[in-house]
C-alpha cells in the first residue's frame, strides 16, 4: 500500500498541472478573493478613499466650508465638478455618486429649512453608495451642528403645544436631535439602470460568465494547434501548397466564429430564460458581441503561442483564465473590490467585456459612448493577433 | 526526376547534413536508409520547400526548388512517419480534407478519393472514424491521404513503423501497386529488408553525410562485404581443424563451441566444397547456418556502427 502511495506521490509531484491546480492556482485565488471580501491591501485597516462628485451651485462660504469637512473625511475623495458632468460621469460608471449642493444651502442652514442637496448615484455600486451615505450625512450633521434641527422642531412644538413648559420641549429636542437621518435632507436620485428591465445581477452573470466560459473554449482551440504539431497535422499541412500563415488564420477564424456562436448563444439564452431585454441597443451589443469574440479568441491563441507544449499551453491558460477573470469581474462583481483591484482590473479583457455589456444593459448608453470599450477590445485583438503570428512563425513553423 | 547537388544545412551547430548528391530517375524506388539522426526527415523537409539548404541545389521535375517551392509541392506526394490524420473524423472525411487542400474539382476529388481508398483495401471502411482503426489500417489512409492530388513523385517517411506483418503486407502491396504505375518514390527506412525489397538505388546514410549510393550489388561491391558460412561440429579430432585451415585460409574456429566460421563471395557456389573439406578432415556437421550479404552488415562494415545504434 506504501508503495502505491509513493508512486501516486511522485506521478503527482512529476505532473506539473496537477501541482499548479492543487496548489499555486488556489493560492492565487485565496489572495485575490481575500483582497475583495476582506479588505486586505487596506493598510492599517483602511480602504482606499471612494470617491465623491461634488458640484457645488451655491458657491457660499458655508458650502465650501461643507465641502471642506467631506474632503477631510479620510473614507471619501471629493472631486469638483458641475452637475451635468457629475451625472454623464455618473451614468458612464466612471464615479459611484456625485452630490450636488443647490442654491440656498447656506440661507436653508441658517433658517433651519431642509438641505437643497442631492445625490446622484448608480445604484450598482451599493459598497461605494454605503460608504458615501454614511459619511456624508455625519458631515453634514456635524457642519450644520444641531442649529438647524433643533430651529425647526421648536419651532414645530411651538405652532403645536404653545402651551408646552421649556424644560418639556428641551427634553423633547434631545431625543429627537440624536435621530440625525430625520432631520437631514438629501434627496436620492438614481440615474443608472432606471429605464430597462434587466437586474444588475442577471446582467453581471452572463456577461461575467459568457466571458469567462469564452475564454476557456477558445484556449483549447490555441491548444489544439499545439496538439497538431505534436500528431504531425501541421507538418503535413505545410508539405500541402497552403502557407503556413494560413493555417493560423484558419485557426482564428474558427476561435473568433466559436467565440461570435458562443456569446450569441448565452444572451439569446438568457433572453428566452431569464426575460434578458436585449433589443435596448442591438448595434451595441452586435458589435460588443464582435470585439469580444475577437479580443478573447486572440488571448486564447497567443496563450498558446507563448507556450512550448500543449501541457505547458494547458496550464498557463488556466492561471491566467482564472485570474484575469478573478480581477476582470467574471467571478466578482468590480463594485465590491478594493480601489486598487479596481485599477489593475483594466489590465483584463473580462474587464472591458463586462463594462461594455454593462454599459448597454444596465447604463443603457448609446452606441458611441459605449465604443471606446470596442476599440480598447480590437485593439487587445491586434495587438495579441500580431503577437501570436510572430510567435508562432518561430515555434511552430520551424523545422 | 530528383537531383540534389552538394546540398548542405546546419540547424544552429547541428550539421544536419553535409555536401549530400545523388540523382533519382522518373519510376525509380530510391531508398534512404539510416539510423535516427541520419538526416533522413531533412532531405524530406528540402524536397518538400519546407526547409531551405544553406548550400546546393535542389532540382525538380526540372523546377530548382528555389525558384518555384508551390509547383514543388503539387507534384510532391508525402507520407509523414507520424499518423497524421483527425481521430475524430472518417477514413472518407480525412481524405476529402487533405485533397482539398490542392484545389482539385470536387468531382474529380471524389473520385480519386474512392480510387485511394480503393487502392489500400480500406473502402469497407470509408464511413467509419479514424480512431476506431487499427495502426496498421490508418497507415493505409495515411497513405491514401497523400496520393488524391496524383502526385509524379511520393516520399515516404518509414511508412511501416509500428504496423503488425498483415497490414506491412498491405502496405508493400500498395507500394508495388504504385511502382507498377510508373510512379517515383522516395522511401526513407532503417528496415534494411525493405530497402532490400524496394529499392532500385539505395543512399546509406549516417550523421548527415552520404556513405554510400548505389544499387544493392554495388553496395555489396563498394563494403567488400562477404557471405557468411556457420557450421556447428558435433564431433571433431585435433587434425581436423589442422587439416581445414589448410583447406580454408579465411576459417575461423571456436573451440569451446564447436563451430566454424568461413566468410564466402558466394555461399551458393561454395558450400558443397567447404562441407566436403570438413567431412573430408573427420569433422561431424550437427548444423549448417547461412548469411547472405546484407544492409545490416554493408552499414556495419561501412560506419563501424549498427543501423539501429
Amino acid at each position: 500500500m506504501f508503495k502505491l502511495f509513493k508512486k501516486d506521490l511522485k506521478l503527482f509531484f512529476h505532473d506539473q498541472r496537477s501541482v499548479i491546480l492543487t496548489f499555486l492556482l488556489p493560492l492565487i485565488l485565496i489572495t485575490l478573493f481575500a483582497f475583495a471580501y476582506g479588505g486586505i491591501g487596506g493598510f492599517n485597516g483602511r480602504s482606499e478613499p471612494v470617491a465623491l462628485l461634488i458640484a457645488d451651485l451655491d458657491q457660499t462660504a458655508s458650502s465650501k466650508g461643507f465641502t471642506g469637512s467631506l474632503d477631510s473625511v479620510p473614507e471619501m475623495r471629493t472631486v469638483t465638478s458641475d452637475p451635468e458632468k457629475a451625472r454623464e460621469l455618473v451614468i458612464k460608471g466612471k464615479y459611484a455618486c456625485a452630490l450636488i449642493i443647490y442654491r440656498g444651502f447656506q440661507d436653508s442652514i441658517e433658517f433651519g429649512n431642509g438641505t437643497p442637496l442631492e445625490l446622484i448615484f448608480d445604484k450598482s455600486r451599493e459598497m461605494e453608495i454605503a460608504i458615501i451615505q454614511q459619511n456624508l450625512i455625519s458631515a453634514l450633521m456635524s457642519f450644520s451642528g444641531e442649529i438647524m434641527v433643533r430651529i425647526r422642531i421648536e419651532k414645530y412644538l411651538q405652532n403645536l403645544f404653545p402651551a408646552m413648559d421649556k424644560s418639556t420641549s428641551d427634553n423633547i429636542l434631545r431625543n429627537v436631535v440624536k435621530d440625525d437621518s430625520n432631520a437631514i435632507g438629501i434627496k436620492w436620485t438614481s440615474v443608472v439602470g432606471e429605464k430597462n428591465d434587466t437586474r444588475l445581477g442577471l446582467i453581471q452573470a452572463v456577461a461575467g460568465t459568457a466571458i469567462l466560459m469564452l475564454l476557456f473554449s477558445v484556449a483549447g482551440v490555441g491548444t489544439s494547434i499545439l496538439e497538431e504539431k505534436e500528431n504531425g497535422t501541421i507538418n503535413r499541412l505545410l508539405y500541402s501548397p497552403i502557407r503556413g500563415s494560413t493555417i493560423l488564420y484558419g485557426k482564428m477564424l474558427f476561435a473568433f466564429y466559436l467565440s461570435i456562436l458562443q456569446l450569441t448563444a448565452m444572451f439569446l439564452f438568457a433572453w428566452l430564460a431569464f426575460k434578458m431585454d436585449l433589443s435596448v441597443n442591438i448595434p451595441g451589443l452586435v458589435l460588443m458581441i464582435i470585439a469580444t469574440a475577437f479580443a478573447v479568441s486572440s488571448l486564447g491563441i497567443f496563450l498558446a503561442a507563448v507556450a512550448k507544449t500543449r501541457q505547458q499551453a494547458q496550464n498557463l491558460s488556466t492561471i491566467i483564465i482564472l485570474v484575469m477573470s478573478a480581477i476582470g469581474g467574471s467571478m466578482i462583481p468590480l463594485f465590491i473590490m478594493p480601489a486598487i483591484l479596481q485599477k489593475v482590473a483594466l489590465l483584463s479583457v473580462n474587464y472591458w467585456g463586462i463594462q461594455g455589456f454593462y454599459d448597454i444593459f444596465w447604463r443603457g448608453l448609446p452606441l458611441e459612448a459605449i465604443l471606446p470599450k470596442i476599440l480598447i477590445l480590437m485593439s487587445v485583438g491586434i495587438v495579441m493577433t500580431f503577437s501570436s503570428i510572430q510567435l508562432f512563425r518561430k515555434r511552430i513553423m520551424k523545422f | 526526376m530528383v537531383q540534389l547537388i552538394s546540398v548542405s544545412k546546419s540547424f544552429g551547430n547541428v550539421r544536419a547534413l553535409t555536401d549530400v548528391s545523388f540523382s533519382i530517375q522518373k519510376g525509380e524506388i530510391f531508398g534512404i536508409l539510416g539510423p535516427n539522426g541520419a538526416g533522413k526527415s531533412t532531405i524530406v523537409n528540402i524536397l518538400n520547400t519546407l526547409v531551405r539548404p544553406d548550400k546546393g541545389d535542389v532540382i525538380i521535375d526540372r523546377v530548382n526548388i528555389k525558384n518555384d517551392g508551390e509547383t514543388i509541392k503539387l507534384i510532391m506526394g508525402v507520407v509523414p512517419q507520424e499518423i497524421a490524420l483527425y481521430e475524430e473524423l472518417t477514413a472518407y472525411e480525412n481524405l476529402m480534407f487533405w485533397g482539398g487542400l490542392y484545389n482539385i474539382p470536387k468531382a474529380v476529388l471524389i473520385e480519386n478519393v474512392n480510387k485511394t481508398l480503393d487502392i489500400v483495401d480500406l473502402s469497407s471502411r470509408r464511413n467509419d472514424k479514424i480512431k476506431t482503426f487499427s495502426g496498421g489500417m490508418k497507415r493505409r489512409i495515411n497513405i491514401a491521404c497523400s496520393l488524391l492530388h496524383n502526385p509524379k513523385i511520393l516520399v515516404l517517411d518509414e511508412p511501416t513503423v509500428g504496423v503488425d506483418p498483415q497490414n506491412r503486407n498491405h502496405i508493400f502491396e500498395v507500394i508495388e501497386r504504385l511502382r507498377g504505375e510508373g510512379m517515383t518514390i522516395i522511401y526513407t527506412t532503417h528496415y534494411m529488408e525493405e530497402a532490400e525489397r524496394f529499392c532500385d538505388k539505395i543512399a546509406i546514410m549516417d550523421v548527415g553525410r552520404i556513405v554510400a549510393l548505389g544499387t544493392l550489388r554495388e553496395l555489396r561491391q563498394i563494403s567488400d562485404s562477404r557471405d557468411l558460412l556457420t557450421v556447428k561440429l558435433a564431433d571433431f579430432n585435433d587434425d581436423t581443424m589442422s587439416v581445414l585451415k589448410s583447406a580454408i585460409p579465411l576459417i575461423r574456429f571456436d573451440s569451446t563451441s564447436g563451430t566454424l566460421e568461413i566468410d564466402c563471395e558466394n555461399i551458393s557456389n561454395e558450400i558443397s566444397g567447404i562441407t566436403n573439406h570438413i567431412q573430408n578432415a573427420g569433422g561431424v556437421i550437427e548444423r549448417i547456418y547461412t548469411r547472405g550479404t546484407n544492409l545490416e552488415s554493408i552499414f556495419l562494415k561501412l560506419t563501424g556502427k549498427k543501423l539501429r545504434d
